[in-house]
């Protein structure tokens, strides 16, 4: 076991891991933050993103102990304290961007760096923000109008 | 029509409400099987078999119960009071293929399960089944995978319908295609799983599992483990997609039932996402060759289809015959043929079951019917969509050569309308230009008509495996409306759908509905979600639960009121007396004097508001549409780039166009999928060669086009308030438009290809040899 230090949606926790645990796992089995979503356990299907230092990370490719002293968010940190969705929240509803819901919540922390830069952004540039995320059930159209519309709020 | 839809207005039915299940979803707040935790859970993982045929000489388990963490190792002899499972469609010459959870004789693909580890967590299971030494003796191809199924032909039948050989005789073209549809993965992004509680006081076994059945799974759990149906209770929280493929009892399910009843802890597991590739919902894989006899105006006189299954190891759930079957019933499609035979069956093969997939069975018809027409309109100098006009069926109810009673449809005015959309003169100007400048663009269009809400009378063909279902409506003391039913949304927003209905049924807004699925504890019995049914299933039993209940509240407001029921409605969550608002009482207080008033009780009879209703549709729904696709084929590398897509559809009456369209533009994309990119791979040896999503290719958003929309409304007449299932039809015929296209595009070079996905590399050979 290690001792790490772990600053997740604004609170420390200090926790003693496996070092072959990964961040995905710390998150959903220790800390109770079942949000993340684990698709492939590989990489590949960015169901699992997460910010690391604001960066988008798939953390099921990280393991906890590299998340020492770094400070993690997760889709639970999205809406206000009071309940109120994040405008890309709102938008992927408005629009239908989610069916099942299993890849929202990577997808969301994939577009949150993005979005929060400030920028507009056009279709072709969601589309391919978003290419490493997988979604079986929308055909992605609705995502992408979802988040153009939040990047032009 | 019933009462209350003659009188209300529809105020909810037909607008695009915003989904109820998204703010939990959004936030991370819904819970999928893999979310629930319970205390002291053992988790749980397998070894499975690294050869495709083989006999089992010795599995050392030992090794397993040394790790530090193993609490427990099942073997084949742990588990042989457990009782095979096999396919539950009764076909007279069908062949049973028994599978028994893990087998201790021999192994059938690769993947099978042969132990199961169990410990305190996933990382130390695996560790555990790492160390277990699995001896295998690899047996020849001459070894039969089924001692009484020589060959490995499990199902067969043929039929003709209409005199075939003799249209065959007098036609002056015979076009023949064949085609491999290529084996496939359901992919949804949340893998199946399980996590069962057993409660020793009680008896009861509680399992939290990703079904879309969950009265079937219980059914079929409680069997396998030899426990009364009453003693289990699924629970399924949410899911995160099924596509057809979490309908069939998986040996892991049983497993994990068995160890928790004996440990007396929760035993869960969870499919990764290499063990969903490897030994997962599969679908598909066919060989398939279709013939059809034309006149010299290019009138279709009759066609012969064949259909081989690739079923894999085991015919599973209902498995390959919903492909093979469905396949061969609906090649007629919506063209006029004077006959029709077809022979169809499944062969068991060293591969992964086969599963139901969306649009099983109808998508490899559709792609093989409509790549046969663009042949053949090729061959007799017909434009192709010309040659789809002189033999598509009329707008309106149809017979088919099968004896399938279609029900109203807008069969052709969808066709001409994709037509009008994508502009396909235009189209064909802009593409000889093209080819002038050596770029290869292509078209393709295709109409289809899907059959869903299938009652027990069965669908096409007599096919079995229909269907009805219950729902439950309740008011509470506080006024509440509670639905109950047995469907389970896996991302079609059926919570949101059946409040709308509800909501028009009793004056008040959806999200003043609660709907409860996904819990055999609190849902009356019924089927389940698939085949497009649970629209049908849901407006039908929802509308009549809700007219008996209903009633009940009128009745109540009649004596509390002093009125007549016709003076009577059900306004903003009270009963009320139209045109007086001032007279009006909350539903709270009608079900207070329900329960409380003696005299209503005593006029009432039984004080409960809640009334379970029955729904068994007469004949199925028929949605159609079209799908129209333009792509651009780069005839260097082979690439496909799809320029357009256009989808007119027609599933009657919407009560939720938003989510109609969701459903649209997903099927397309998985249809794609199926055209382009997608395929599962086994070596000659039968070993998997796509075992991660880096080698098995799912669309991405750069895979895709915008997907252009409109929507004709001819209505049911099927008891369903004019509502028609409609969630496979297009992705379903989504193949067949983008395949179409592709081969126009290269038709010029003479190019064919009979193997799918039509990836980039299979374009450009064919373009080489041309």
């Amino acid at each position: 076991m290690t001792a790490i230090s772990v600053t997740v949606n604004g609170t420390t926790h200090e926790v003693d891991v496996p070092p072959r645990l990964l961040l995905a796992d710390l998150l959903r089995d220790e800390l109770g933050l079942t949000g993340t979503k684990i698709g492939c356990a590989m990489g590949a299907c960015g169901a699992c993103t997460v910010l690391v230092d604001r960066d988008p990370v798939r953390s099921c490719l990280m393991f906890a102990v590299q998340a020492h002293r770094r400070s993690v968010r997760t889709v639970e940190d999205l809406a206000a304290q009071n309940g109120d969705l994040h405008p890309v929240q709102a938008a992927l509803q408005a629009h239908h961007g989610l069916q099942c819901g299993y890849c929202t919540p990577g997808l969301l922390m994939a577009v949150t760096p993005l979005l929060e830069a400030g920028q507009p952004l056009d279709p072709d540039a969601v589309r391919e923000a978003i290419g490493g995320n997988l979604c079986r059930c929308t055909g992605y159209e609705t995502i992408v109008e979802a988040v153009v519309e939040a990047s032009r709020r | 029509m019933t009462e209350w839809q003659a009188q209300a207005e529809r105020r909810w039915a037909g607008r695009s409400v915003q989904r109820l299940e998204d703010p939990g979803m959004l936030t991370g707040a819904t819970r999928y099987v893999t979310d629930v935790q319970l205390p002291r859970t053992l988790e749980l993982a397998f070894v499975r078999s690294h050869a495709p045929s083989a006999r089992i000489l010795s599995i050392d388990l030992d090794p397993a119960r040394a790790v530090a963490g193993v609490h427990a190792v099942l073997g084949p002899a742990d588990v042989a009071d457990i009782q095979p499972t096999v396919d539950i469609l009764h076909l007279d010459g069908a062949l049973k293929t028994p599978r028994f959870t893990l087998p201790g004789d021999r192994v059938r693909y690769v993947g099978e399960p042969v132990a199961a580890i169990l410990a305190d967590d996933r990382y130390t299971a695996e560790d555990g089944a790492d160390a277990v030494t699995v001896e295998l003796e690899p047996l020849g191809d001459d070894e039969p995978m089924y001692a009484d199924i020589p060959g490995g032909r499990y199902f067969h039948q043929a039929a003709a319908h209409g005199d075939v050989d003799a249209a065959f005789a007098r036609a002056s073209h015979r076009i023949r295609r064949r085609l491999h549809v290529q084996r496939v993965v359901t992919s949804p992004l949340e893998g199946c799983g399980i996590i069962a509680d057993y409660d020793a006081a009680t008896g009861e076994l509680t399992c939290y599992l990703s079904t879309q059945q969950p009265h079937l799974a219980r059914a079929a759990l409680a069997e396998a483990v030899g426990l009364p149906v009453s003693h289990v209770r699924i629970i399924c929280p949410a899911m995160g997609g099924g596509f057809g493929g979490k309908e069939v009892m998986l040996p892991e399910y049983l497993c994990a039932a068995v160890a928790a009843t004996r440990l007396r802890r929760p035993v869960r597991w969870v499919e990764d996402r290499s063990e969903a590739l490897t030994a997962g919902a599969h679908g598909k894989e066919a060989e398939a060759e279709l013939e059809a006899a034309l006149d010299g105006d290019g009138r279709l006189l009759a066609m012969r289809s064949r259909f081989v299954s690739d079923t894999g190891a085991y015919s599973s759930g209902i498995g390959a015959y919903v492909e093979f079957m469905v396949g061969a019933f609906t090649v007629p499609g919506l063209y006029d043929l004077g006959g029709y035979a077809y022979d169809t069956g499944g062969v068991v093969t060293h591969k992964a079951p086969l599963s139901p997939f969306r649009g099983v069975g109808m998508t490899t018809s559709q792609t093989l019917r409509e790549v046969l027409l663009d042949d053949a309109a090729r061959a007799l100098g017909i434009d192709r969509m010309e040659l789809r006009r002189r033999n598509m069926v009329p707008d309106g109810p149809w017979r088919t050569v099968l004896g399938e009673e279609y029900e109203p449809g807008s069969w052709r005015t969808a066709f001409e309308r994709a037509l009008e959309l994508i502009d396909y003169d235009r189209f064909l100007t802009r593409q000889s230009t093209a080819r002038e400048q050596g770029r290869l663009l292509g078209i393709g269009v295709t109409p289809f008509v899907e059959a869903a809400g299938i009652g027990s009378a069965g669908g096409a063909g007599g096919l079995p495996g229909g269907s009805h279902d219950n729902a439950t409506i309740a008011i509470d003391l506080s006024g509440r409306i509670t639905v109950a039913l047995p469907t389970f949304s896996h991302g079609q927003g059926h919570r949101t759908t059946a409040a709308q209905l509800v909501a028009d049924i009793f004056g008040v807004d959806p999200e003043d509905v609660r709907v409860i699925d996904g819990d055999t504890a609190r849902t009356p019995f019924g089927m389940g979600t698939f085949g497009s049914r649970s629209g049908v299933f849901i407006a039908g039993t929802v509308n009549r639960a809700g007219e008996v209940v209903r009633d009940k509240l009128l009745r109540v407001g009649e004596i509390l009121l002093e009125a007549a029921r016709e003076d009577l409605e059900l306004v903003e969550g009270a009963v009320g007396v139209r045109g007086a608002p001032s007279r009006r009482i909350p539903l709270a207080a009608v079900a207070g004097a329900a329960h409380f008033a003696p005299h209503v009780r005593a006029e009432l009879g039984d004080p409960t508001l809640t009334a379970t209703a029955f729904f068994d549709p007469p004949r199925p729904t028929h949605s159609n549409g079209t799908i129209a696709a333009t792509v651009d084929v780069d005839p260097d590398t082979g690439g496909v780039a799809i320029e357009r897509i256009v989808v007119v559809e027609d599933c009657g009456t919407m009560v939720n166009p938003m989510i109609v369209e969701g459903q649209i533009r997903g099927g397309v994309a998985q249809g794609v999928g199926l055209a382009l990119l997608e395929r599962y791979v086994y070596d000659e040896s039968g070993q998997p060669q796509t075992t991660t999503l880096a080698e098995y290719l799912l669309p991405r958003a750069t895979d895709l086009p915008p997907i252009e929309i409109e929507h004709i409304e001819t209505p049911s007449e099927n008891g369903t308030g004019g509502i028609k299932g409609m969630a496979e039809g297009p992705a379903s015929a989504t193949p067949a438009a983008v395949i179409c296209a592709v081969f126009d595009a290269i038709a010029p070079h003479g190019a064919t290809i009979e193997e799918l996905p039509l990836r980039p590399e299979t374009i450009a050979a064919a373009l080489a040899q041309s």
